[in-house]
């Protein structure tokens, strides 16, 4: 049995915690506190991590980590990127720069995007067409990087599900072309 | 993090009190529970707004573990250094819950911080 170890990261709000309550087949494990940031519009929010896990048919295991949204919890980006299989960010799209919100997880895990398959999950697109995702492409573009972005309702399990699909595809791809 | 003036002061004095009173102190900060710096005192080149993050962070962890393993709810983590150590406990603050870390040298000993941790609890909670 292989076991891999997927993290979700990105903009508070985003839905990392949502997401992996989504898929987890296991009771979660979560570190949320009462936010007292008045600039956020949410009642808690990560501030250790979250996990989860998920058993693939072929009886591989996979361990579903969510780190904090803020960069004040950067050493936690750190020590929980460490071996991951494949790194999840999650945009939300209703805030007010969610370009320059990627930036910070792209600058954030810059050594990691080097050698990790990565996807970008943009979420409340419906509502919030703008910056589109052919603009979430030239930004990854500017930065030398070649990345899916995907439209995803985290609250959706099949969503989350493509997302890590899609993950695993871009990581046999990169086997191939290695 | 809208907190009244005089209980930030008053969270402030502590914090001084402490890293004067006892010997070997590098660091006092009381923080809320999503790593905000509410108040500190510090005697060497150490950032606050860090200190409280990552103190917000073990305390969660704490806490998950506590209820993981089912003994309770989780009073306070302590990390062993070779030079030192790092104490994060829970405090109460007119009726909100924060924590409060101290990050101390070889000469500071732990039973000392940890009575004067409880002192300081102590005081807080009747304000």
């Amino acid at each position: 049995m292989n076991e891999y170890k997927l993290v979700f990261t990105g903009t508070t709000g985003a839905g990392k915690t949502t997401a992996i309550n989504a898929i987890s087949e296991t009771a979660t494990i979560v570190t949320d506190v009462a936010n007292t940031d008045p600039t956020l519009a949410k009642a808690s929010t990560t501030v250790g991590l979250d996990f989860g896990q998920i058993n693939l048919a072929n009886g591989d295991r996979v361990r579903l980590f969510g780190t904090p949204g803020q960069s004040r919890f950067d050493f936690m980006w750190k020590i929980l990127v460490k071996d991951a299989f494949g790194l999840i960010i999650l945009i939300d799209n209703s805030r007010p720069a969610p370009l320059e919100d990627l930036e910070v997880y792209l600058n954030g895990f810059s050594h990691e995007l080097q050698t990790t398959p990565c996807v970008i999950g943009v979420g409340r697109t419906e509502a919030y067409p703008n910056p589109s995702l052919d603009d979430f492409s030239i930004k990854l573009e500017n930065q030398n990087l070649t990345l899916p972005v995907i439209p995803v309702d985290v609250r959706r399990a099949e969503d989350v599900t493509m997302l890590i699909d899609i993950l695993m595809a871009q990581a046999e791809a990169d086997l191939i072309n290695a | 993090m809208n907190t009244p003036e005089h209980i930030r002061n008053t969270a402030y004095t502590e914090c001084q009190q402490l890293l004067n009173e006892v010997n070997g102190l590098m660091a006092v900060v009381i923080s809320s529970g999503d790593g905000f710096d509410l108040a500190s005192a510090v005697s060497k080149a150490l950032d606050p707004a860090r200190i409280a993050a990552m103190a917000s962070s073990i305390a969660a962890i704490g806490a998950v573990v506590s209820q993981e393993v089912q003994l309770g709810k989780s009073k306070s983590v302590t990390v062993n250094t070779e030079d030192g150590f790092v104490y994060i406990t829970h405090v109460e603050l007119a009726g909100t819950s924060y924590i409060l870390n101290v990050v101390a040298g070889q000469s500071a000993i732990l039973a000392q911080v940890i009575y004067q941790c409880s002192e300081i609890s102590k005081r807080l909670r009747s304000i």
